[in-house]
This record gives structure tokens, sequence and C-alpha cells, in this order.
């Protein structure tokens, strides 16, 4: 990562299914094979992440952030990059694990290894002041060290 | 030799072909500029274009594309011996499946974000579209036979998995519900789902679930009955909304897939297997089928899918965050197929103890097919056993792994077989069917079980039918890789760059699998096997229809090219 921080939203990916692509892939809202009802608990959820999305991008445009969407399957990078960042804050073993543990949810929002919303996705507007408050923090933080 | 020295050489072929081939292929044949702005910056809405990590596209993308069949493919090749399968493996990944997976990716950003089937009706012409969806309807109806076969095979050969299987699917929808309605951690629920599946592996071991007397004393085989007791599941399965079932599972597959990548390749380091099977098998018996073509169609999934184009270009193009991380996504998930592949020829090569004891398992080309997927999970379980796995555990875990696998490919490839049945209903009129699920789900599942349970006349052994029913399979597959290249190549060429890079690999692929069915067909038809020589006619119709299109694109596209040159502009 190049930027400063690095905000991490959570979230499941329509047609994400493991061994799908190989020989049967089921498509989600806008391909070539399936229909838009088959992911429709998951469309809502990607909207409503998208709006929080959508709200960064917009209002936090001068802070050197990067954002990363991800299903929470890809465990692989997930968890690796949620040890990484919540240790750089030099959070104990116990503080690392609830990060991690809360991280890696059906839904959540992360910035720089600390999990700020688990399992729902608020509001544009919450999730904008949690997230800016948190980077306040974590500048303050900085400047300490 | 050492099969970890075999894994150590194609380690280095992939790391050549990775760092040298897709470099030229990136800078030469689809010109990638990190400064154009892709899909997902142009249409940035957070949701489903978004700019991504490359190493979390890669994650999204691979885990979407590996499945059973490389591993089922491969298995079934080394009839032929282990070099034939591991050069068409190497070379298939490097030359074929890195320029297809990368190119459809490419292609897609470049028209923005596009689909394979709808960038076929533009890049080519609306008549390919067609094309395309009946390759896809042949290939899903073989999908779900020969998986389904595949699953009946090793709950046969392995009664010990039963239990864990059918055990999964309640666990599953346990777990989707704990995580979906208490909106909490899926990292602990997941991580216990797999330790459970695992140690139901015990009970499946001490309570094994042989359904051969059940099956006789209704006067069918084992193996029908798994058959028809899989089609009902998934009759039901695939009825059930994808957050109940289908979803959940797969947080416990995601883990399943690396958890068994490593143990094949940990296994092939600590244990120092060796190769017992021939470089090349020169016993084979009279009649049984040449390795060229046929090792070309054997293995598809493995060497070439076409199926990740349909990955590629559906959702991986939405989120590539600028051009030249399509080269990581596109080549490397293509290299990371193949070393599934690699895995699955190591471990019926190397996995299977002695030279005898692989002869008795490739005797002849029905035992190498309908036991091949029954060797891997053999050869698997025998590499888990090098890692201090008790070998009767280790061969169940194998089987869990494959089935599940299976299982989900199933389950996704009966629901979009309904959603094809409606959409030809709809074309039709046929408006019962078109608007009846029941009805469509039912056409979806009786037709493949009717080619599952189908035994051919050729031998009368019962799993002869299977072999034949999976190289059609990847004839298939095969097929949509090639209408996949076509239209990268059509593109590559009206880009006013070489096209070789597509061509050859297009032109071989459909070389040899139209020179595949022709052999069949004939084979077929003075057998008096009507099924398999009408399926088989109807998709080599199919290629001709490919070719003819191919052909007819690339004059076009020449043609078109041959004007802007000259500067004069069409009648």
């Amino acid at each position: 990562m190049n930027a400063a921080h690095r905000i991490i939203l959570v979230r499941e990916w329509d047609a994400q299914v493991s061994a799908s692509g190989c020989c049967g892939r089921l498509g989600g809202e806008n391909t070539e094979l399936g229909d838009k009802d088959t992911f429709a608990q998951n469309r809502c959820e990607m909207e409503a992440m998208g709006e929080v999305y959508r709200a960064l991008k917009a209002e936090l445009v001068d802070v050197d952030m990067d954002i990363t969407v991800v299903d929470p399957r890809t465990m692989i990078w997930l968890v690796p990059t949620l040890l990484r960042d919540s240790r750089k804050r030099g959070l104990g073993i116990g503080g690392i694990w609830s990060q991690l543990r809360r991280g890696v949810s059906y839904n959540a929002i992360i910035v720089d290894g600390k999990t700020l919303f688990s399992g729902r996705i608020p509001t544009a507007e919450v999730a904008l002041e949690a997230v800016k408050e948190e980077l306040d923090l974590r500048e303050s933080e900085l400047a300490v060290v | 030799m050492p099969a970890i020295v075999i894994a150590v050489l194609v380690a280095v072929a992939f790391f050549f072909g990775y760092k040298y081939y897709s470099k030229y292929l990136a800078e030469k044949v689809y010109a990638l500029d990190k400064s154009k702005p892709t899909p997902a910056h142009e249409f940035e809405d957070g949701v489903d274009y978004v700019p991504t990590n490359k190493h979390v596209l890669f994650g999204h993308h691979f885990t979407s594309v590996a499945g059973a069949a490389p591993i089922v493919g491969p298995a079934i090749a080394v009839f032929w011996g282990w070099v034939p399968a591991l050069v068409w493996v190497v070379l298939g990944t490097i030359f074929a499946a890195g320029v297809h997976d990368f190119g459809a990716l490419v292609v897609s950003v470049r028209n923005k974000a596009q689909n394979i089937g709808t960038l076929t009706a533009t890049v080519i012409n609306a008549r390919s579209r067609t094309l395309f969806l009946l390759i896809i309807f042949f290939l899903l109806t073989l999908v779900n036979a020969v998986f389904a076969v595949v699953i009946a095979i090793l709950f046969e050969a392995n009664p010990g998995a039963v239990i864990p299987i059918f055990f999964e699917i309640p666990m599953a929808i346990f777990i989707g519900q704990y995580i979906y309605r208490t909106r909490t951690s899926a990292l602990i629920p997941s991580l216990i789902g797999v330790a459970l599946l695992y140690l139901s592996i015990l009970v499946g071991q001490a309570l094994p679930i042989d359904i051969a007397p059940l099956a006789a004393a209704i006067g069918l085989e084992a193996r029908t009955l798994w058959i028809v007791v899989l089609f009902v599941y998934t009759f039901f399965a695939s009825r059930l909304p994808v957050w109940m079932l289908l979803q959940p599972r797969d947080y416990i597959n995601s883990h399943q897939l690396f958890i068994a990548l490593a143990v094949i390749f940990l296994g092939i380091l600590v244990g120092w297997d060796k190769l017992v099977a021939p470089a090349f098998n020169t016993h084979l018996p009279e009649g049984s089928p040449f390795w060229f073509p046929f090792l070309f169609i054997t293995i598809a999934c493995g060497a070439i899918s076409g199926f990740h184009s349909l990955v590629s270009s559906g959702t991986t193009s939405k989120q590539l965050d600028n051009e030249e991380d399509a080269r990581y996504v596109g080549y490397f998930g293509a290299v990371g197929e193949g070393s599934l592949a690699l895995g699955a020829i190591l471990a019926c090569t190397a996995g299977v103890g002695t030279y005898a004891a692989w002869q008795e398992k490739y005797v002849d080309f029905p035992t190498a097919s309908s036991g091949a997927v029954g060797n891997f999970v053999a050869g698997v379980g025998h590499f888990a056993n090098n890692l201090g796995v008790p070998l009767g555990i280790a061969t169940i875990f194998a089987a869990v792994v494959v089935i599940s696998f299976a299982a989900t490919t199933m389950d996704t490839g009966v629901r979009l077989q309904r959603y094809i049945v409606q959409e030809i209903a709809e074309i039709a009129h046929i408006t019962p069917l078109a608007r009846n699920i029941t009805i469509a789900t039912a056409i979806a599942v009786i037709v493949p079980m009717g080619l599952a349970l189908y035994p051919g006349k050729a031998g009368g052994d019962a799993g002869f039918a299977f072999g034949y029913l999976w190289q059609l399979f990847g004839t298939t597959n095969q097929l949509t890789a090639g209408l996949a290249l076509a239209v990268i190549a059509v593109w590559v060429f009206t880009n006013n760059r070489n096209p070789l890079a597509q061509i050859i690999p297009l032109t071989f692929l459909l070389a040899m699998t139209t020179w595949a069915l022709f052999i069949n067909l004939g084979k077929f038809y003075s057998e008096g096997d009507w099924l398999l020589t009408v399926l088989n006619a109807i998709i080599f119709i199919l290629a001709v229809w490919l070719i003819i299109e191919a052909i007819g694109a690339m004059n076009r596209a020449r043609g078109e090219r041959d004007r802007v040159r000259r500067g004069t502009t069409p009648q």
C-alpha cells in the first residue's frame, strides 16, 4: 500500500462462488448467465456499501487513503492485511484478535486495522463521521510517534 | 523421478511464462496502458465498478475459476503417461490459458467491461451470440452429467465421505443463518465449520454409508442410485435462495481450496515420492483412444478453459484498477489453475504407490476414466499421509474436498441451465415452461441425469460412457475458449497488432476438437450408439460453425484494416 491510510470495506460480492467459474459460472446482475434475482440479497448489501464508498470518496478527497472493497471469503488477503495493519497500530494480541474477529465479517468497515463497524452497514453519513474521527485519531497517534 | 523435481521444474516454466511471455503479451499484443482509465474508474460506483487492489482481485478471480474440472481431466489423461499430460498442462497454461484469460480480461476492459457473450456479438457478429449460448447449453448439460458421475464414483469408493458431505449441508445452512441473522464475525464460524467438517470425517470413517445393498434391493447399481440421489438433491438445492446454502458453504470451501493445495504440495515436498507411472504409456490396449488428439479435449480446465472468459469479462473486468494489473490477475490466475492440474497429475502418478498399482488403475481407458478421480483422491490421501494424517482419514479428506467443489459446480450449473431453458422457452413462446421454475428445473435435472446414467453401448462397462461424456464436456469447454480466442484475435488484429498469440492456440484447439469429434462420430455411429452419435454430431456442427465464424471474422477484420490503410470506406 502506498497511501498513508487503508480503509477496507468488507461485503460479499454477488456471483463470487468458489469453483463456480471453473465450468458453471452463475452470474449476477448485468452478466451473461444468471438473473438479477439470484443475488438480490447481496445486491442490497452491495448498494448500501456502495453508498458508503461513494461518500468516503467524495468527502475525503484530500486524505491520502486507499479504499479496498473485499469479499469476506477472500481471507487469504484479508487476514494478513488486518494483522499487519492492526500490529502497525501497536495493538496487543488481544486487540489484534478483536479487530480480526470483527473485521472478517459479513459486512465490516475497517480503518488502518481498526474495525469500526462489523456485521452491519451504517448509513453513509454515520460511516463518514466515524471514519473521519478515526482518521483524525490515527493522525494524532502518528504525530506522537 | 521425484515428484518434487517435476513440481519445481513446472514452477520454473510457469515463472518464465509469466515473466517473459505475459510481458510480451502485455506490451506488444494487448498494448496495456497504465494511464488509460479502466471501467472501474470510468464508471466507479462502489457497487459493481470498484478499482480493486490486484492481490484482492486475484483472490476473487482465482477462487472463482479453480474447481474440480482441472483435477478430473489430468487424472484421466495420465492414462497416456505423465509426459503428454504434463506437457499439455504446462504449454497449455503458458501459451493458451494465459493468453485466453488475460486477453478476455483486456478486451472486456477496453469495451466498457462488457461480458464475452455481448463482445462476441459486437466483435464477430450477432449470430455468434446464438452460437455462444448453444455451446454453453451443451456444456452445462455435460458438466452436470459428468460431475454427478464424479461424485457418485467417489461416494461409492469412499463410503466414509458420505456422512461428512451430508453433514456439511445443514452445517452450512446453520452457519449462513448465524452469520446473516446475527450479523456476527464470519471468521470463527467458518473456521469452526471447517474443523467440524474434518471432525465428521472420523464419524464417516467409523460409520461408512454403503448404499450398494439398498441399490441391489431395488435392482440398481450403487452408482446409479447415487446419481439419482444427487440429482434429487440438486433439484431441491438449486431451488433454495443462494444465501441459504450455496454462499455459506462457500465460506467453508474457500478455506478448503487453500488447505488442499497446501496438503498436495507440502505432502510432495515432505514425502519425496517418485513418479511410478510411465513417462509414455506404451501398453495401451487395442481400441484405446490415442493421445493425439484426445489428450487435448480430455484436459480442458487446467490447460485452457473457456468458462474463465465469463469470469474475466463478467466481473473481474469491472474491478481492475489499472490495465497493467490484468497481466497479474488474468495470466497468473491461469497459472494458478495450471498448478491445480499439476497437483492432479502428481497425485495420480506419484501418489498411487507402485508401478503395478498404477497399471491396475490405468489398465484401459474405461477403467482409467471411471477411476480417475478416485486415483486423485488416493494420491492426495497419500500426500496427506506424508504429513502425518492417517491414510484412511486422509483419503476421506481428499474425497470431501473434491465432492464439495463438484457439488457447488452442480448446484450453480443446474441453476444456470434452468435460466437457459427458460430463456429458450421464452424465445420459442412456450410460456408455461418459461414461467414455471419447477418444470424448468426438472428439465435442467432430467436431461443431464439421463446422460449420467447412460452406460454407452461401446463397452457395456458402467464407467464407459463417462470417459466419452468427459471428452464431450472438454470439447464444449474448448469451443467456448475458441470463441473467446476468436474475439480476442479479431480485437487484437483490428488494433493493428499481431494476433498470432491467439491464432495459434485457436487453430490448434479447433483442429484438435474437430478431429477428436470426427473420430468419435465414426466410432459411435459404427457401434450403433445413437445417443452419443447425435450429441457428438451436434457439437461437431457447432465446432464447424465456430470455425466458419472465426475465419469470416478474421477476413472481415483484414478487409476493414486494408480499407483503413488505403483510406477508403466500404460501399
